[in-house]
């Protein structure tokens, strides 16, 4: 019937012109041409082609409508595959896009039938070629998505294209459901090796968790200097990976790298930044308060010491000073007249004790060999909360430093079987934060019998799961689960009621963390088994856990719909599902938009219990990232009637604005801080949000995602999780006396920096253009990859958003990511002007 | 170093030359452990003299020499120990590394801690050494602990002092009794609502801001009570005594039910019910009622009328000139009150005017000359100052024409300091002279102005307002005297007044809307008492209190005497 789109032949247009006529069309035939104009010539003759069909469809000759439809479908391929086998290219790119189209629709329908495809993969593996050729990678790629069979394009990626077609496929795998984003993410990493662009790949090893990947971009490359970059970047991943002689032959070099992994240099890096910046100078919590601007608050305040008001001023201190190594309360070296050393400590009443001494570990976070000599003498004490805090702070002055001497394990291995349960959750904590992620298995061994024991207190079995969990996040450890689920058996009714109990089903489900279905689906199945106390808890935090940073939209409305129900008071389990909806939907940009607006409706009418989880879960999908409305809606529930949604909304507010120094955020809280000023709660919240607001002086991040947001790093999660995990519960866990999980935070901790350092490793001094990172994704040409920039020279802080890129030609940077640690080597090309 | 160290080990110390020193402190103490040549290897304890620092060659042999000498059987062991590996090891303990340390592996660790003694100053009970699987214990064995030649290893430890627990318990505010903790805000509490008592509250609030009310009312007692008091007078006035003191007392807020049972009673007006609920009253009402019956109540019983304590510290003496202009017919009198009036028109925009304009009037009466009723021209002035200046923005009207009570809006601004000299009567304004040049000295002083002394070179030192308060027991007696102006004690008025207390309405109309109290406190800080809520406020705010808006408008505001002692 009606020919194809034929650019070939020219006495078309007596054609088009009767075609045009004949339309049923309501527009006059001026107005149509007018149309007509602004059209391709190409686009108008499909457009008429179209609307030649529609109107034979219509045709009241059953014979004449059936040809139409048929036509339609499938036609320009059914003449390329009878007709001759020309160059593809020769009939121009809509042709070709045209009999795309339409192949990955015949493939469906060839599917559905099981017949041969031959014959189209034939056509496919030309039209691959052809758009790859052609600057369009996005479709080649689509294409072969749509045929499934995407190694195709290893064959015809080449050094001009590889880059765009793996930009393409990596942010395409977010939007692709399991386990076909695996696939194409294999693809990208295979691409990315073939053409050794090493630290891509890595990115994508890292981010399939695949080890077995990690270890070939080592064994590909021999440069010994972008294999430090890689540790470099393995390091700020936070997982815990031993390299062996076949990565790194020479023993020295391996040495060298490991201790790169192993995050031993850190500190220092971080401490060049802050003399860089000029913030070493130690800030106390009145600094950050700033009562001096609020309204006839500047004269004398209560005469007495409020335990409550000191212990918020410990943890302000700590988040405020860490990894400084220096602050005015706890470090100050002991005068001769006021007594002996540790005066801010007993300013502190029992269990606060334990947070004050603690904080030691976070003032001198990651700087191992210092943090175990001023915690030292806090050993000997003879009071059970400040060894507890000792115990505690070597936890997390170890938190993401690895050391073969294992000074962690040793120290605190001892105190775990101990008499008194403070000391024990100091030392179980401790064990967590020191070695999350690592999978140790002595310190499995030490720790699963007391799951099981039943004379433990239960604080003490919560905090053992959690630490656990932690230590074996994301490995769906068999073992670990068992004695966890176990665990959660032998609980009384009772205990089950407890506000620390909900710390079990938890460290359940971080060993799933990200994992998805297949790992977690045993456990799942047990856990309907559960007393209906902790079922459906357990269910909703294993899901979450599960399906942490997949953005998949499917258990998303799983979760929004468990919200949704209008439930029995006393039923705790919407609190998580609340937060899982916030960790599923947290990796990607638009699932995250979404999740903010769907929280909103949550918000308005959703039961108590799921509004006071709401700012939580705000507060984890913009995590050190303080967009304008979310800190709005915050602000506004941070007056909220009902304490507790005020209390999450304040503590959210910190979260949000963490490590920024957000001025906004930090004026909302000093308000906040008068407005709440004779509830010592809130005011206690208020204060632990304003610590985080100017966590490290500004230049730390709680964000889990690094690498351009492609990474997700599991034990900085678990980190966040745990705490909102707590803070559903803020009365009993926080403003109780377990406040010391504030420090779970610190697993999330991480310098938002980008330090350049020389061939030898020493920091270097570049100019550096840093400014909002453009989505260039399926874009043509070489586009600009940030906007609004400035230039800085390194180091410089990165904001949430921000992309950084070097100023100069004098340098290579040995990774295409500027974020962390970055090697420059020089550019041998350069020529001074 | 331990005792148990001393005996147990002295052998081991004495033969391996590890007691401390001064003069060979540990300098350098890598040097002293240098990894021997293997050939020394059957003498692991001993150590290369040639690299020692030249200071201690000369006395170092000797001590080498005597030991090997004295104790032979030592000597034996260490042969033995030679069949045994020797380890070397290096040592990290904060930022040192202490490289090719020996362990001899036939002796027990605590052996190897003295010699990490020996380097760091730190006594082996407190040295923490990791090995693998954890701390190495002084008396393990070697050979189970699994430390390879060459390994690292870590030590923590400091010499540091323990800390102890400061021998002084700290106090905690939250493990104080409850009074205490109110003083430690450093203003009392707020008075719950009890349905529309806002203006009861803030009436109260304001009131209560007078210390020598409330000394006056802590001497009232019992049996105080005179005759001519009626039974709910005095009901009332132990209730606002009562009332006081739980305010003082409480952190949280308090609620007022007894005070406002017997208020109701004395003053039935304020049980008017509307739609089943307590009306709104008026402020002004209330405030005026209450005083005058405390005016009532705490007149001593046994000295004579003037002992009024109320009328000592809030009443206002007037004496005024009553002139008919028609007939010319001049007459004055005085009166007592306890407040002024600012009056409020169109031409008054600030509290001055609006005194002024109230000091004046007109009023119409029967002429005695005229035989009708003429107008008479009132004009009226300050005879006596009172230590409580108490003035009502006369905001509330009844429009005839709606039958209603209206409310003026204007903004009629007010000072933090009001001088009312010119609203004085020429004998009290000679009076005022005096102290007046003396406080403007005072203050050219502070300014660091040259002043042409009038007064005396002494050392005369202005009496802070709150000075006599402080004396609850002498305060009654000395507001009676200062009220009657010229005194004995040495403290005189000024005519200049500080604002301590503003009652402020919020709302359209006067049946409606919110009052609230603005007290100042010693400390000088400002509180607002909404009700329940006391919430500290900034000085400047508090005069943006003036009207004009929507906002709280002041009503009832009360301004304390500024004295000068001479």
């Amino acid at each position: 019937m009606a020919p194809g789109p034929d650019p070939n032949s020219i006495g078309d247009g007596a054609k088009r012109d009767e075609a045009t006529t004949k339309v049923p069309s309501k527009d006059p035939k001026k107005k149509d041409d007018k149309k007509e104009e602004d059209l391709s010539e190409e686009d108008l003759q499909l457009k008429q082609n179209l609307e030649l069909y529609v109107e034979r469809a219509q045709d009241p000759n059953p014979e004449l409508q059936k040809a139409a439809l048929e036509s339609m479908s499938f036609e320009s391929l059914g003449y390329r595959l009878t007709g001759s086998e020309g160059d593809i290219g020769s009939w121009g790119h809509e042709y070709v896009r045209n009999l795309a189209g339409e192949i990955a629709e015949e493939y469906t329908v060839r599917q559905g039938e099981e017949a041969s495809i031959e014959d189209l993969m034939d056509l496919v593996q030309q039209i691959v070629a052809f758009h790859m050729k052609h600057n369009a990678e996005t479709e080649a790629v689509d294409l072969l998505m749509d045929v499934e069979d995407l190694d195709l394009l290893l064959e015809h990626v080449d050094r001009a294209n590889f880059r765009r077609t793996c930009n393409y496929l990596t942010s395409a795998a977010k939007y692709l459901p399991g386990p076909d984003d695996m696939l194409v993410l294999d693809i990208a990493y295979m691409i990315y090796i073939k053409f050794e662009e090493y630290p891509n790949a890595l990115q994508i090893a890292l981010f399939l968790d695949n080890m077995q990947y990690v270890k070939q971009v080592f064994t590909s490359c021999t440069d010994l200097l972008r294999k430090k970059q890689f540790c470099y970047m393995i390091s700020r991943h936070g997982i815990t990976f031993e390299l062996d002689p076949e990565m790194v032959e020479n023993d020295v070099d391996r040495e060298m790298l490991q201790d790169i992994v192993n995050n031993t240099k850190l500190s220092e890096g971080y401490l060049t930044l802050a003399r860089d910046i000029e913030v070493m100078e130690a800030k106390t919590p009145e600094d950050i308060y700033k009562a001096h601007l609020l309204d006839g608050r500047a004269s004398s305040g209560p005469s007495a010491d409020s335990a409550r008001q000191n212990l918020a001023a410990t943890f302000v201190n700590a988040f405020v000073n860490a990894g400084f190594g220096q602050d005015k309360l706890m470090t100050v070296p002991s005068d001769s007249t006021s007594g002996s050393a540790g005066n801010w400590l007993f300013k502190n009443k029992e269990h606060g004790k334990t947070s004050a001494a603690a904080s030691l570990g976070m003032i001198l976070l990651w700087d191992v060999d210092a943090g175990l000599t001023h915690l030292d003498k806090y050993f000997h004490s003879n009071d059970n909360p400040i060894i507890a805090g000792a115990l505690l702070g070597v936890g997390i002055v170890n938190c993401g430093i690895k050391n073969d001497c294992d000074p962690a394990l040793a120290l605190l291995g001892e105190y775990i079987d101990k008499e008194d349960s403070s000391v024990r959750i100091g030392a179980i904590m401790g064990l967590g934060i020191a070695y999350a992620g690592s999978q140790n298995d002595q310190i499995r061994s030490n720790l699963s019998p007391i799951l099981n024991d039943a004379k433990a207190p239960l604080d003490v079995i919560a905090f053992a799961a959690l630490s656990l969990g932690m230590i074996y996040v994301g490995s769906c450890n068999e073992e670990v689960a068992q004695s966890i689920i176990f665990a959660l058996m032998d609980r009384s009714e009772a205990e089950l009621g407890e506000a620390l109990t909900r710390f079990l089903p938890l460290g359940l489900g971080l060993l799933y963390l990200g994992k998805q279905q297949e790992s977690v689906e045993a456990t799942a199945e047990v856990s309907k088994t559960f007393n209906e106390k902790i079922r459906k808890y357990c269910d909703m935090t294993l899901l979450s856990c599960a399906y942490a940073g997949t953005g998949n939209v499917l258990k998303v409305q799983d979760l929004l719909a468990q919200c949704g129900e209008h439930l029995e008071k006393g039923d705790i389990h919407q609190g998580p599902a609340v937060l899982g909806l916030a960790m599923v939907a947290m990796s990607e940009e638009l699932g995250l938009d979404m999740a903010i607006r769907s929280l909103e409706r949550v918000l308005q009418y959703g039961e108590q219990n799921v509004r006071r989880a709401v700012p939580l879960a705000l507060g984890l999908l913009c995590i050190s990232n303080p967009k304008v409305t979310v800190m709005d809606t915050l602000s506004r529930l941070s007056h909220d009637t009902d304490s507790e949604v005020a209390m999450s909304a304040i503590v959210s507010l910190g979260l949000i604005g963490a490590g920024t120094n957000n001025a906004r955020i930090a004026g909302m809280l000093r308000n906040l801080s008068s407005y709440y000023y004779k509830d010592a709660s809130l005011l206690f919240c208020v204060r632990i949000a304003q610590g985080l607001v100017h966590m490290g002086k500004g230049l730390l991040t709680l964000s889990p995602f690094h690498s351009e947001r492609l990474l997700l790093s599991p034990t900085a999660l678990a980190g966040i999780v745990t705490l909102l995990h707590s803070c559903l519960d803020m009365k009993s866990i926080i403003l109780g006396k377990y406040h010391y999980v504030l420090y779970f935070l610190v697993l999330a901790m991480q310098p938002r920096m980008m330090l350049t350092v020389d061939e030898n490793l020493k920091p270097i001094s570049v100019p550096v253009r840093v400014g909002q990172a453009v989505d260039v994704v399926g874009q043509a040409g070489r586009p600009k990859t940030i906007t609004g920039f400035q230039t800085h020279s390194t180091p410089v802080l990165l904001a949430a958003g921000e992309r950084a890129e070097l100023a100069t030609d004098k340098y290579i940077p040995l990774s295409p990511i500027l974020e962390g640690f970055i090697i420059l080597k020089e550019n041998p090309d350069y020529r001074e002007e | 170093m331990g005792k148990k160290y001393e005996n147990v080990f002295e052998l081991l110390i004495e033969t391996t030359v590890y007691k401390k020193k001064p003069g060979r402190n540990r300098h350098d103490p890598t040097q002293r452990f240098v990894n021997p040549a293997p050939s020394k290897r059957k003498e692991p304890l001993t150590y290369d003299i040639s690299r020692r620092p030249s200071n201690s060659v000369e006395e170092e042999p000797k001590r080498n020499k005597n030991k090997l000498v004295s104790l032979p059987s030592l000597q034996a062991i260490k042969q033995e120990a030679s069949q045994f590996k020797m380890l070397t090891v290096s040592v990290k303990w904060q930022k040192k590394v202490f490289e090719g340390i020996e362990i001899d592996v036939s002796l027990p660790p605590y052996v190897f801690k003295a010699q990490l003694y020996d380097l760091t100053g730190v006594p082996p009970e407190r040295q923490k050494i990791m090995v693998k699987g954890g701390l190495l214990k002084d008396d393990a064995d070697w050979s189970s602990i699994g430390v390879k030649d060459g390994q690292k290893l870590m030590m923590m430890g400091t010499a540091d002092e323990i800390v102890k627990a400061p021998e002084k318990a700290i106090v905690f505010a939250e493990d104080l009794p409850e009074e205490e903790q109110a003083t430690n805000l450093g203003y009392s509490a707020g008075l719950v609502n009890l349905g529309n008592t806002c203006y009861m509250n803030s009436t109260v609030q304001c009131l209560k801001s007078v210390p020598e009310l409330k000394s006056a009312l802590s001497n009232y007692s019992l049996a105080g009570r005179s005759n001519d008091v009626d039974q709910t007078s005095h009901m009332l006035t132990v209730a606002t005594r009562e009332l006081f003191g739980d305010l003082d007392r409480s952190v949280n807020a308090v609620s007022p039910t007894q005070f406002w049972m017997v208020l109701r009673k004395k003053f039935p007006q304020f049980s008017q019910l509307q739609n089943g609920m307590h009306m709104q009253q008026d402020a002004e009402e209330c405030w005026t009622q209450l005083l005058y019956t405390l005016s009532q109540s705490l007149k001593a019983p046994t000295s004579s009328e003037d002992s009024d304590a109320v009328k000592a510290l809030f009443g206002v003496n007037l004496r005024s000139r009553v002139h008919c202009q028609e007939s010319g017919e001049e007459s004055s009198e005085t009166e007592s009150v306890y407040s002024l009036k600012c009056h409020i028109s169109h031409e008054v925009n600030h509290l001055h005017e609006g005194l002024k304009h109230g000091l004046k009037g007109e009023l119409e009466k029967t002429s005695p000359a005229l035989g009708r009723t003429a107008v008479y021209l009132k004009e009226s002035l300050i005879d006596s100052l009172p230590r409580y200046l108490t003035v009502q923005f006369v905001r509330f009207f009844w429009k005839r024409e709606t039958n209603q009570k209206a409310k003026i809006l204007r903004k009629v601004d007010y000072p933090l300091e009001l001088d009312i000299y010119d609203l004085c009567s020429e004998e009290l304004r000679k009076k005022l002279e005096a102290p007046r040049q003396k406080l403007r000295d005072e203050e050219g002083k502070k300014l660091g102005l040259q002043t042409k002394s009038s007064s005396k070179d002494g050392d005369v030192k202005m009496t802070d307002a709150e000075a006599p308060s402080n004396e609850s027991g002498e305060s009654s007696t000395a507001a009676q005297q200062e009220g009657a102006s010229s005194s004995e004690k040495g403290t005189h008025m000024t005519g200049i007044y500080d604002l301590v207390s503003v009652l402020t309405h919020k709302g359209r109309s006067a049946d409606s809307g919110h009052y609230v109290a603005w007290v100042k406190q010693e400390s000088g800080k400002w509180i607002q008492y909404d009700d329940s809520y006391p919430s500290v406020q900034r000085e400047e705010d508090i005069t943006k209190l003036s009207g004009g808006g929507d906002w709280h408008m002041a009503y009832i505001i009360m301004y304390k005497a500024r004295f000068v002692s001479m």
